[in-house]
């Protein structure tokens, strides 16, 4: 490349890519210098692991961790195991399945704080779940269903509004598959299952990796669901570190939550998108 | 002379099956999948606007089904007592500025990434993807820090900024199908006939980006009225927008009829841009055309 188209290129790249690299890596490093004393807004900043022993030491941080990872893993494997035989069924166009897909896409539309609110509404003391309830009969008394202890509210919030993108990815991605190959495995004897597992499944794990990823990600550092639906014995990543600089202006520890934070999103939705592939190519033998 | 029709076999007509066997498993499945799609959707959007419009002066209560008294007094109260028309105001503003501004940025980076092959490009375009992998309340939380030390105090300039950086990946996506969707011939072409640089522009490069450009400007639109983390961290409590003024209503502040009012403020013009922006992706179809070089 001559200097000219080098200088053209760069000018080019500066404004979209210059300036996500220098913000986000701006963020990156004040969250990880913070975490270890560095940046501080007020007062001295000096190098020091105490903030990392007194988050890593705490017992709330390792709750917050484990709930986290929790609804992470199980929001992203649910939402590709509720996807898969919708995609699948949905690969060839009938009659009716344009409304189906776009009624399935719609939570896709919905801002998560308004997804909590429907979610509360439905789920509420004297909501319509628990009046369905004790009018069929299997209860005798409305239940409480919000801020349930084992998060299984955020996990069906997570659902309700991951499931759709993890659809969305993976009907294209199921869409491209020729129904050459299709059929071949048919001939050749393979059951819907076989199928599956052996062409299906191997061909379409980029997408799958893909929407694994972005659903772990979203999911590990959820706030808004958490705050509205979530247990209130256990704070979510995102809710500690939030409650961390906001209630007590303690900074470098919500950095260090912030930095745990990344790191479980990154080792968490490498992880799975790692397994995935590995599983498949286990299927694939 | 025998005709060829008279020749070709014949191919046995296939009994019409009986109606009953027609309604395959498919079938029930649609209509099972339906039905839970209705209780999925209406039954939640079918209880924010009943109980936004519950009146005031009644309880909506167990045993009953329904409110026992309906009117947009709500509606009104929300108006006038709350915050609702400034956030409006504030939201309204700063998505537009948004998009224009992510849009200026995001264009001659996909210009480079549709029409220049250079040595890691393929590593640039991963890059981009950045602000969707970092969690959001991660980024606003420290952005909100970044800003402070670099002494920037305008939380409409500060959220500008976020959301700009936020959304790029979206409009650098969008208009690096668009400019892989301008066909040189037809530039080449215009050019051999004389065409001025904006008759050029007009006839082979506006066609094709057109789609790219108001695809881009809906999402990101959208993307920043929807916005929460940003909005709260680095706005609350000087600049308020739709989703922080939901927020305190879903909070300590939890007003169930003022929330449904505020949730379909929020939702309702968003559905309306989305199904619009479906029609354009649909025409423009960026998500299945490949991306040149």
């Amino acid at each position: 490349m001559t200097l000219r188209r080098t200088l053209t290129i760069a000018a080019l790249l500066t404004p979209g890519l210059g300036l996500i690299l220098v913000m986000v890596g701006s963020v990156f490093y004040i969250a990880v210098a913070q975490s270890f004393g560095y940046y501080n807004l007020s007062g001295e900043s000096a190098f020091s692991l105490d903030h990392w022993r007194d988050v890593l030491g705490s017992k709330q941080f390792g709750r917050s961790l484990g709930y986290s990872a929790y609804i992470a893993i199980i929001s992203a494997l649910g939402s590709i195991a509720i996807a898969y035989p919708l995609a699948i069924w949905m690969r060839k166009p009938f009659r009716g399945s344009l409304v189906v897909g776009s009624l399935l896409k719609a939570p896709l539309f919905v801002p998560g704080l308004v997804a909590a609110f429907l979610f509360l509404n439905v789920i509420a003391y004297h909501g319509v779940l628990n009046q369905f309830l004790i009018w069929t009969g299997l209860t005798d008394a409305p239940i409480r269903f919000q801020n349930d202890r084992n998060g299984f509210g955020v996990i069906f919030l997570q659902l309700w509004k991951n499931m759709p993108l993890a659809l969305l990815l993976l009907t294209g991605a199921v869409q491209g598959i020729s129904d050459e190959v299709v059929d071949a495995a048919r001939d050749l004897g393979a059951g819907p299952l076989a199928r599956f597992r052996k062409v299906i499944a191997p061909l379409t794990v980029q997408a799958m990796q893909a929407a694994l990823i972005i659903i772990f990600i979203g999911a590990a550092g959820d706030f808004a669901f958490q705050v509205t639906a979530g247990p209130t014995n256990v704070q979510s990543m995102a809710q500690y570190m939030v409650f961390l600089k906001t209630s007590f202006g303690r900074w470098n520890q919500a950095a260090v939550v912030g930095v745990s934070l990344m790191g479980l999103a990154l080792v968490g939705a490498l992880g799975l998108a790692g397994l995935a592939r590995l599983t498949l190519r286990g299927l694939k033998w | 002379m025998v005709s060829l029709s008279d020749t070709a076999p014949v191919a046995p007509r296939r009994p019409r099956r009986p109606a009953f066997r027609r309604f395959t498993i498919s079938n029930m499945l649609i209509a099972i999948l339906l039905l839970v799609c209705v209780i999925w959707l209406v039954v939640p959007f079918g209880m924010a606007v009943l109980w936004s419009l519950l009146d005031p002066s009644v309880r909506w209560e167990y045993p009953d089904v329904l409110p026992p008294a309906l009117s947009f007094a709500r509606w009104i109260e929300v108006w006038n007592t709350t915050s609702l028309p400034m956030a409006l105001r504030n939201s309204y503003i700063l998505a537009p500025t948004v998009a224009v501004t992510t849009l200026i940025l995001a264009s001659p980076t996909a210009y480079a990434f549709a029409r220049h092959d250079f040595p890691g490009k393929g590593a640039a375009q991963v890059l981009t993807l950045l602000p969707l992998v970092i969690p959001g309340f991660v980024l606003a939380i420290f952005f909100s820090a970044l800003i402070f030390s670099l002494g920037i105090y305008s939380r409409f300039l500060s959220i500008l900024l976020a959301h700009s950086v936020l959304f790029l990946p979206y409009a650098i996506r969008l208009m690096t199908v668009a400019f892989s969707n301008v066909r040189l011939d037809l530039v080449d072409a215009a050019r051999d006939l004389g065409a001025s640089p904006w008759a050029r522009f007009r006839v082979a490069y506006w066609p094709a980006l057109a789609p790219g450009i108001l695809a881009s400007l809906i999402i990101v639109f959208i993307q920043s009225i929807e916005e929460f983390a940003v909005a709260f961290v680095v706005g609350a409590p000087n600049f308020t927008t739709i989703p922080s003024i939901l927020y305190s209503y879903l909070g300590y502040n939890f007003v169930r009829p003022n929330a449904a009012v505020v949730s379909l403020v929020l939702v309702i013009p968003n559905v309306l841009l989305m199904l619009g922006l479906e029609r354009l992706l649909k025409s423009a179809n960026p998500a299945q055309t490949g991306v040149k070089g």
